[in-house]
């Protein structure tokens, strides 16, 4: 089990990581989204927002998502940390993604170019 | 009579069958959709196994070549795997040797590509070999993979770009449920409106739009103005449809029979079942002395 500090300091990596890759950004300028991290089995909840290619990260959860991730606090380390990819997870219900579909394979595509090969 | 079944995710709707005569052999060639029913694929192909010739895989994709690098994409390997005796194709060997070829011959005895054409790929890691082929030519391509698969309106202008995203996303993008990625079923006869409107400008800016007709179908604009569609797979209904939009001519890489274009699946099937040996030895120089002696040719049919 991960803490709530070890979920953060995940997603402080991933936004500095996101936000470093200036190619990112660009294919990004389109998309500004809400995106809630949210743990299962630990109080631990934040809130990534994408604005014109630049992500922000914030504790606690914002009120009208687009997207909403679930998962235990493990794998949602683990993901966004890079040491594990969403798919897996996503594929076996351990990851649960709440959105729409186009939202969910864009966050995945995402993901992939940051930790992918 | 040999018999040859192309099994596909798509819809039944255009299910065909045909009867066609193969350097001096007949050949039935039917055509199955499932409809986007994985599960009704599978019945269909244990089914079928041993008791047709070939079996080609529609509809989905099991192997994308990235140059020498071939990635498999795990919902098309359960649909293969599900096949024991019958040889199973997914059309991918022949799809790089053939519309490399395609590309070629277009450039050589038509107008209609050439260096510094326009051309939009909707998607091209299953087409690399085409892709390759367009670019040596030296035309201006975007390769809208990640346009058209994931949403994002970033257009890949290298080839070299094209190899490092592949090489990076498609480890993982092979694993996700194949209709995420890919139109299936009832959604191969409908269109993305948001996209159609949001990504129009691509395919207006393009001279040449190529790739998987699904793709292309599924987000085409209206008010085209004459453009070239270079795809296969298509039917009267098809044809109409490009028509309407305004494309001005519609080049298939695959033979048209009783006005289908049949898709590469069916084609590398029938191929597999002329040389009559193991398909994991056949050699794309072994596909393209077949595609000569055949004499098959790029159709181009005027539509203005």
């Amino acid at each position: 089990m991960a803490t709530h500090e070890e979920i953060t300091e995940s997603l402080r990596v991933f936004t500095e990581k996101y936000n470093k890759n200036e190619r990112l950004k660009i294919m990004n300028r389109d998309w500004n989204r809400v995106v809630v991290v949210q743990a299962t089995d630990v109080d631990s909840q934040h809130t990534l927002t994408l604005v014109d290619g630049v992500v922000s990260l914030k504790e606690g959860k914002a009120s009208n998502p687009d997207l909403t991730v679930i998962s235990d606090s493990e794998t949602l380390a683990d993901i966004f940390y890079g040491d594990i990819t969403p798919t897996g997870p996503y594929n076996n219900g351990t990851l649960r993604i709440i959105g729409s579909e186009d939202d969910i394979i864009r966050l995945d595509f995402i993901s992939l170019m940051i930790w992918g090969e | 009579m040999k018999r040859v079944v192309s099994v596909s995710l798509g819809s039944a709707r255009r299910d065909h069958k045909v009867q066609v005569e193969l350097l001096g052999e007949s050949f039935e060639i039917a055509r199955r959709g499932t409809d986007g029913d994985f599960e009704k694929a599978v019945e269909l192909l244990k089914e079928l196994d041993g008791k047709v010739d070939a079996i080609g895989l529609g509809g989905i994709d099991v192997f994308l070549w990235v140059r020498q690098k071939r990635f498999a994409i795990q919902d098309g390997l359960k649909l293969m795997e599900a096949v024991k005796i019958t040889p199973v194709v997914d059309g991918s060997g022949l799809k790089n040797t053939l519309e490399r070829e395609v590309v070629r011959i277009l450039a050589r005895e038509t107008n209609l590509i050439k260096k510094g054409t326009k051309v939009l790929m909707v998607s091209s890691v299953d087409r690399f070999g085409m892709a390759e082929a367009m670019s040596e030519l030296g035309c201006d391509v975007t390769f809208g993979d990640l346009i058209f698969a994931a949403g994002i309106p970033y257009p890949i202008k290298t080839v070299e770009e094209l190899e490092e995203l592949a090489n990076k996303l498609l480890p993982e993008i092979t694993k996700m449920p194949f209709h995420m990625i890919y139109p299936t079923g009832k959604k191969q006869e409908s269109q993305d409106e948001a996209k159609v409107q949001k990504f129009a400008g691509y395919y207006q800016d393009a001279e040449v739009i190529a790739g998987d007709f699904h793709l292309i179908r599924r987000f085409m604009p209206s008010g085209l103005k004459g453009q070239t569609i270079l795809t296969n797979t298509t039917t009267p209904d098809d044809v109409a449809f490009l028509k309407e939009k305004g494309v001005g001519t519609l080049v298939t890489t695959t033979p048209v029979y009783e006005g289908r274009s049949f898709g590469t699946n069916v084609m590398e099937a029938a191929l597999v079942a002329i040389l009559g040996k193991p398909w994991a030895e056949i050699t794309p120089e072994e596909y393209l002395g077949l595609l000569e002696k055949l004499n098959f040719r790029p159709q181009i049919l005027n539509l203005q």
